[in-house]
């Protein structure tokens, strides 16, 4: 009742590697106790990467591109609802990057500050759409276009999904797809969307509070059709 | 530990492993809990329909392209304003002092500049030399007027007392003369620059001399 009919080992930890990332069920954020071998190796990759860029070696954009392209695509694609669009913001998303990349001084991880910006070009691109869709005074509901999706997909569940989040605050629909989807830890939301820790979490909780009200049929009538 | 329903919220939000543990064990016994734990976990699940991770061969070689065509443009901007390219290699600091000094020769030269511009004297010869024609011209006017007068003065007995009819109309000419010269003379005492009074009154004055001179010739 109520589970949209899902159910999967909960304990899964979701890795900051992608390849690795599965199911993100809580707790997640209380497992990375202790120094921590591979988020050594993170930041020296991060350094890495950022001194790349920054002397504008191609080769480190690609790592870049091969690291976390997929990811940002992914994350672009959810929040602007097509890949072609997506795929602009990526794009733009690394042109950004290689713009501003000398002016990085390091306060943040350059991946983080790299999602940053894919998130606020994203936004812009999302603004700008509506601001054309408002020109042409086209008054019909956006609809998402159905598109190819990976081998075992839920097209039910996830337009189900794609629409309640689009009901959600911009915060709350950045929060979930980031820790849900995305697999990032609070830790690293906090400095992608500029906010604390704490803030994220409570933020994710909202999320998840109103997408469960949204996509759950209320007890009652759950309770009648048994 | 132990749980209750109303830790709940507090461990769904940001709970322990410890503390999700024993809020599992509880739903055991607890439908409430067990359905919301049930539901929480399964937007997580549901949060897998929208990860797709497909990739598109296609799609690094347009971005490698982009960002190739970028740095090249950027390159050609950057040789196109060489003579500048020392700029950014200054501070802010010293490009702020560089700026303040460029403003203060600047406002040096033009001073410079002002106080050693060449000065056009005022142009005040032509109304010296309108001041002092209209004093000539007044003078000439009393020394003709003078000069009137010790006529007239020689004219008088014969005007005062005409032996004929012509000297009697003479005599009631120059009265009119007198006249009109007298209201001309006011008025050019009001405006002693305007030029066409002055002209009429020395036409009236020419014509009392005409007189005049027409009354002493007609000296009986």
């Amino acid at each position: 009742m109520g589970t949209m009919g899902l159910a999967l080992p909960w304990r899964a930890r979701i890795s900051s590697t992608q390849c690795e990332r599965g199911t993100r069920v809580e707790p997640s954020e209380h497992l990375a106790d202790g120094p921590n071998p591979a988020a050594r190796d993170a930041l020296s990759e991060d350094a890495a990467l950022a001194a790349g860029c920054r002397s504008g070696d191609l080769r480190a954009y690609e790592r870049l591109y091969t690291v976390h392209g997929a990811r940002m695509k992914n994350l672009a694609r959810n929040v602007l609802g097509n890949a072609t669009d997506a795929e602009d913001a990526v794009q733009e998303t690394f042109l950004k990057v290689q713009r501003g990349v000398a002016s990085f001084r390091g306060q943040a991880s350059f991946v983080t500050w790299t999602y940053r910006i894919l998130i606020n070009t994203c936004y812009d691109a999302r603004r700008s759409r509506q601001r054309k869709k408002e020109v042409t005074n086209d008054d019909s509901e956006e609809t998402p276009r159905p598109e190819p999706r990976a081998p075992g997909a839920h097209p039910t569940l996830r337009m189900a999904l794609e629409r309640a989040l689009e009901k959600l605050t911009r915060h709350q629909r950045d929060v979930f797809l980031l820790y849900e989807v995305e697999g990032f830890r609070h830790a690293e939301i906090a400095g992608i969307l500029e906010t604390t820790e704490t803030a994220s979490k409570n933020t994710l909780f909202q999320a998840k509070k109103n997408l469960r009200l949204m996509l759950e049929p209320p007890r009652s009538s759950a309770a009648e059709s048994r | 530990m132990n749980v209750t329903c109303s830790d709940r919220e507090r461990i769904l939000g940001d709970g322990t492993p410890a503390e999700w543990a024993a809020l599992e064990e509880h739903a055991v016994s607890c439908p409430l809990c067990a359905e919301e734990i049930r539901g929480w976990k399964s937007l997580s699940v549901a949060a897998q329909e929208l990860r797709d991770y497909t990739d598109s061969p296609s799609f690094w070689p347009r971005i490698e392209r982009a960002l190739a065509e970028e740095a090249a443009g950027r390159a050609q901007h950057a040789e196109r304003r060489g003579w500048l390219s020392f700029l950014p290699s200054f501070s802010p600091a010293w490009q702020t002092v560089f700026a303040g000094a460029l403003v203060l020769v600047l406002t040096i030269s033009g001073g410079w500049v002002y106080l050693h511009r060449p000065i056009q004297k005022p142009d005040n010869d032509k109304s010296l030399l309108k001041s002092s024609a209209l004093k000539e011209v007044e003078s000439a006017e009393s020394s003709y007027e003078r000069a009137i007068d010790k006529l007239a003065a020689e004219t008088k007995p014969q005007l005062e007392n005409p032996a004929t009819p012509l000297l009697a109309n003479y005599h009631e000419k120059l009265l009119v003369l007198d006249s009109a010269i007298a209201d001309l003379r006011a008025q050019a005492g009001l405006n002693p620059s305007n030029a066409q009074l002055r002209y009429q009154l020395l036409a009236m004055y020419r014509e009392k001399q005409h007189t005049l001179e027409e009354v002493l010739e007609a000296k009986p």
